[in-house]
């Protein structure tokens, strides 16, 4: 028997527990992925470093992402989501091991850089849960999936500081990460020993294809080409971050050579994207039944990143924020800044509820100006505040924003069903773009005008969202009697 | 059906007995103007009863008439390959049976026979004696088929292969590809014998578009030419073909939408939803109440993930058509929905009960009576749908159901091949592997040509599965996806997991779970007879040493030895 509604408490179901080997597994990835930001006033001391090269390492640590979502997707197509998920955990607790090793600037830059590569468990999950749930419970599976998992994030900042203290000592936070690594290195067997890729006597794991998304007309073909620059942009920002212009942290040569490696990656994803798309440059008519409109995706992709991203951003700097604003320790800091991240797990699920309740464009519409306005709030915090004021300020800040990540995700499956995979891996691929983009930003300008820029920019999201078209389709109601009519929504 | 309609034939044939006093050919045709066009296309017959023969002018008449009315009676899930040289024999044998009172046998009931089949995108050639199929295209004139006579001189031949002539007939099959605006022209040897090639396609191209004065054009000439025999000829012209608009075939698969999420208490079509059975993530299974009926049936309805997915879509409307074409006591019956349905779904029979599966968890390596109890009928159900030439692709567990009365009935025919509506293209992309697999075959996993020993080899899984509690070779099936880690698996006996299971019962199973299909059993049904009867040839080697029973013991016993040995010349 199984309903709309999911019992995450009955064990005895195969895909419930799945469910949860899933989310914790997403979890613990998000865990050690943010497992530096509430250390980083230690680690600040340990080796000595300035402000900017603090804010370098938060940028490197989202960097990777964005490619690896891309690399992760196309490992899982090949050997499913099981063995991807494990290695991942596995490898990912070892360069977290290796990095609360390291004893230079340019150790903890480059292992945090590939730590990056971790944060792109969240698709495998994805792919994962949808193999496993009917129709009418996915939206709901991945909703805990993605709002437990993402919860890894607030753990990490309440937990970590509380537990170098209890290891003691200057390298308490080496201890501390290094027991995250290791956590992470051991659940990787235990994923690949319980975790199974398809329900027992199911069909085969199905690969979606890959390659890049089929649009429907030439406009939509240069729309969608267009939308693809900035995430070369964003990692084309973080090598001149780091190049001898700015931090120095490169020689001049490997980030000549970098700025070539982002531009021939470049081209081959538009000769890709026009080859998948060789029907609507001959001008072969696309059925309706296959056509939709990339609007749809681009209005999806710039909310993720305002939502998503900024969420990435501020957990990684809100613990420092709040230590140097209000002068706390770096348990209390961690503690409260935890506030952010902790409403992940009603927020992000409660943003897909309303959605489906009360229209999509008009909730996504309310929490992005509820975010602008959250975040309008959060640049006005200043050591005068008290303290507890700040905090509810952050909390109420980011219901809007994960109940935005929330409306997204909600969304994304009705614009093109047989796409949706792709469409969720650019729309998440946005996410960590606008996380690098401001952070950044962060370290150009002061904690306020920060939060000021990411007002804005959900003020030009709210514009475009109003774009935003109800998606289309057949929905049925029930007549008086009980009888199910069909009713075209337009 | 979403790939009715389309084929359009403008068609024209004429006889004469010319010089002879009596008309000894026979032809005709017979385009259906029903679903029949799609599932089994338009036929096209020409015979030419043997002069010499003493009742050609029968043979003849019996070859077109008995061919356009036999070939329409055959399961619209055979191919038309099959189709055909099914018929084909019948009429033989009986033509050979009616020719046997003569003495020599070309001088019974003889006749040539050409067949063209236009189903689809494809003309399917059938071809025996000197009549001839020619297709004009742009212009040229090409002889499809070869003439089966010998020459003896002064213009004369005989034939050597004819319908009726020799009780195993061999006839000439080719399958060619059709477009639009292609003539197939059918004649006897009255008209190419005395007309050739470049003059043929002279005439027919003279007159364009009427193919009735080509035709009769083409037998004056012949006439006029000195042709002294019967003079016949058949024009078939494409003037359109199927399905080659996909937006019209997306369009005729979205006609009907998918049914909404559906709860309990809801009616649809005068159905009342009782209760949902399962949910995965590729259907949805509802218990439903036909008031008017008063019986209970199962509704399968789509899942919503796949709404824009043709190639889903296309495989869930066929499912039921393939169920109401297999009528067998052990496959489940596909009901018609009361009222005509205004969603996406179909209805089964309602058996309470339980699957395999679940049954299999009750029962832990039952005695193999009971586990024959089951397999039987199964194998009887995949019998009926394999004379169908239709295959299921996805025998598991889960889709076989233990009813509470004890009847096994076969579910699902989501993955099957058929192989008639294979010959049917679509402008779709069509999915090529589907199934599961613990359970798939190798040669359905590596995407070779489907036939029945692929469900023989998932039957042998369940088998294997029910008296050991364990999957064949050591569960590594559902790992493999190339040849090569397919010929590292290695079998290991069931009766190595289950010492009650008889050795000539595992033989059969390590038989029919062979990788390679050729190793296997031709048929379904000699599998589950050696199932059922020890067979004396498995029963030869019943002592093997201890080193092939099991290595491993015997050589931990042969170290252990050598180690005492060894202490012992150390202690000394």
């Amino acid at each position: 028997m199984s309903s709309s509604t999911l019992n995450v408490l009955d064990l005895k179901q195969d895909k419930i527990r799945l469910l949860h080997l899933s989310w914790f597994a997403f979890f613990l990835t998000f865990v050690v992925w943010f497992n530096f930001a509430p250390m980083l006033s230690s680690i600040k001391e340990a080796f000595d470093l300035s402000n900017q090269q603090v804010k370098a390492l938060m940028i490197l640590n989202v960097a990777l992402t964005i490619p690896a979502r891309v690399i992760v997707g196309m490992l899982v197509d090949r050997f499913g989501p099981r063995i991807v998920f494990s290695a991942l955990l596995i490898l990912g607790g070892l360069v977290c091991v290796a990095f609360a090793m390291a004893n230079s600037y340019e150790m903890i830059a480059l292992l945090r850089f590939l730590m990056g590569f971790i944060g792109a468990g969240f698709v495998i999950g994805i792919r994962l849960v949808g193999e496993w749930f009917p129709a009418r419970q996915v939206g709901l599976a991945e909703g805990v999936y993605g709002g437990w998992g993402n919860f890894g994030s607030a753990a990490a900042a309440m937990t970590l500081p509380t537990l170098a203290l209890y290891f003691g000592g200057d390298d308490g936070w080496r201890y501390a990460i290094a027991a995250t690594g290791v956590m992470a290195f051991a659940y990787g067997f235990v994923f690949y020993w319980r975790a199974r890729n398809t329900p027992k006597g199911s069909t085969y794991f199905k690969p979606k294809k890959s390659g890049g998304l089929v649009v429907s007309s030439k406009r939509d073909l240069v729309f969608y080409i267009a939308m693809c620059v900035p995430m070369y942009l964003a990692l084309a920002v973080l090598t001149w971050k780091l190049s001898p212009v700015n931090l120095g942290l490169l020689s001049e040569t490997a980030s000549i050579a970098l700025y070539v490696v982002l531009a021939v990656l470049f081209v081959v994803q538009v000769s890709q994207i026009l080859r998948v798309n060789s029907d609507v440059l001959n001008n072969v008519a696309i059925p309706p039944m296959q056509q939709y409109k990339f609007k749809q995706v681009a209005i999806l992709n710039v909310a993720y990143f305002v939502t998503f991203g900024s969420e990435l951003a501020v957990v990684s700097m809100l613990p420092l924020f709040f230590m140097d604003t209000f002068t706390l320790s770096a348990v209390e800091a961690g503690l409260l800044a935890s506030g952010f991240a902790f409403m992940n797990l009603a927020a992000r699920p409660g943003g897909g509820y309303l959605s489906d309740k009360f229209g999509r464009r008009k909730s996504l519409s309310i929490l992005v100006a509820g975010l602008a306005v959250g975040y309008m709030v959060l640049s006005q915090i200043e050591s005068a505040w008290p303290v507890w004021l700040a905090v509810v300020a952050t909390m109420c800040c980011s219901f809007f924003v994960q109940a935005g990540e929330g409306a997204v995700f909600a969304i994304v499956p009705l614009v093109k069903r047989s796409m949706t995979g792709q469409i969720a891996g650019m729309t998440g691929a946005y996410g960590n773009v606008g996380a690098v983009i401001f952070l950044t930003v962060l370290s150009f300008v002061s904690n306020a005008d920060f939060f000021m820029v990411i007002a804005a920019c959900a003020a030009v999201v709210f514009a475009a969202v109003q774009f935003l078209e109800e998606p289309q389709g057949h929905t049925a109601e029930l007549n008086d009697d009980g009888s199910v009519a069909l009713i075209e929504v337009s | 059906m979403h790939f009715d309609g389309g084929l359009k034939l403008s068609i024209a044939q004429h006889s004469s007995a010319g010089q002879k006093t009596v008309n000894e050919d026979s032809l005709g045709i017979r385009v259906p103007d029903d679903e029949q066009l799609t599932t089994k296309g338009a036929v096209a017959v020409i015979a030419d009863g043997v002069s010499a023969a003493e009742a050609g002018k029968e043979a003849a008449e019996t070859c077109v008439t008995g061919f356009l009315s036999d070939y329409f009676s055959t399961p619209d899930s055979w191919s038309v390959k099959r189709s055909a040289q099914q018929v084909l024999n019948a009429l033989n044998r009986w033509l050979y049976g009616q020719g046997q009172h003569y003495l020599q046998a070309e001088k019974g009931y003889v006749s040539t026979l050409s067949i063209a089949i236009f189903k689809s995108q494809t003309a399917h050639l059938f071809h025996v004696g000197d009549s001839r199929v020619y297709r004009l295209r742009d212009g040229f004139l090409e002889q499809l088929t070869r003439d089966h006579a010998m020459p003896i001189g002064r213009g004369q031949s005989y034939l050597t292969r004819a319908m009726g002539l020799d009780i195993n007939l061999d006839v000439d099959y080719r399958a060619v590809d059709v477009a639009v605006g292609d003539i197939f022209l059918l004649s006897t040897d009255g008209i190419h014998d005395v007309l050739n090639s470049s003059r043929i396609q002279a005439l027919i191209s003279s007159y364009g578009d009427d193919l009735h004065a080509a035709g009769q054009c083409l037998l004056d000439e012949a006439l006029a030419a000195g042709s002294d025999d019967n003079l016949s000829c058949q024009l078939l012209r494409v003037d359109a073909l199927p399905l080659e608009d996909a937006g019209d075939v997306y369009r005729k698969l979205t006609a009907l939408s998918f049914p909404p999420p559906l709860s309990a208490g809801m009616v649809l079509d005068g159905l009342v939803i009782e209760c949902e059975i399962h949910a995965s993530p590729r259907s949805q299974l509802y218990k439903v109440f036909d008031a008017t009926a008063d019986r209970h049936y199962v509704m399968k309805t789509p899942s919503a993930n796949f709404n824009d997915d043709p190639a889903y879509i296309e495989r869930f409307i066929l499912e039921s058509w393939i169920g109401r074409r297999i009528q067998s006591d052990y496959v489940i019956d596909v009901i018609e929905p009361p009222q005509a349905p205004s969603y996406l779904y179909y209805l089964s029979a309602y058996s309470p009960g339980v699957t395999l599966g679940q049954w299999m968890l009750k029962n832990p390596k039952p005695a193999t009576q009971s586990m024959l109890d089951i397999i039987v009928p199964v194998a009887k159900g995949l019998q009926t749908m394999h004379r169908r030439d239709t295959f299921h692709q996805d025998v598991k567990p889960d889709n076989i159901l233990v009813g509470d009365d004890g009847s096994i009935k076969i579910i699902d025919f989501g993955s099957c091949y058929v192989a008639g509506l294979a010959e049917i293209a679509v402008p779709i992309e069509r999915d090529k592997v589907l199934g599961t697999a613990q359970y798939s075959a190798p040669e359905h996993v590596l995407g070779r040509r489907p036939s029945g020993k692929a469900d023989q080899f998932s039957l042998a899984v369940i088998v294997f599965e029910m008296l050991t509690g364990q999957q064949p070779y050591q569960g590594r099936l559902q790992n493999c996806t190339t040849t090569v880690a397919f010929s590292r698996l290695e079998y290991v006996s069931a009766c190595h997991y289950n010492p009650h299971v008889p050795l000539w019962l595992d033989a059969a199973l390590s038989r029919a779970l062979s990788i390679s299909p050729e190793l296997r059993y031709s048929d379904v049904s000699e599998f589950v007879y050696d199932l059922e009867h020890p067979n004396q040839e498995f029963m030869k080697n019943e002592f093997q040493p201890l080193l092939t029973r099991n290595p491993l013991r015997t050589w931990q016993g042969i170290s252990l030895f050598l180690f005492v040995c060894l202490l012992w010349s150390l202690l000394r």
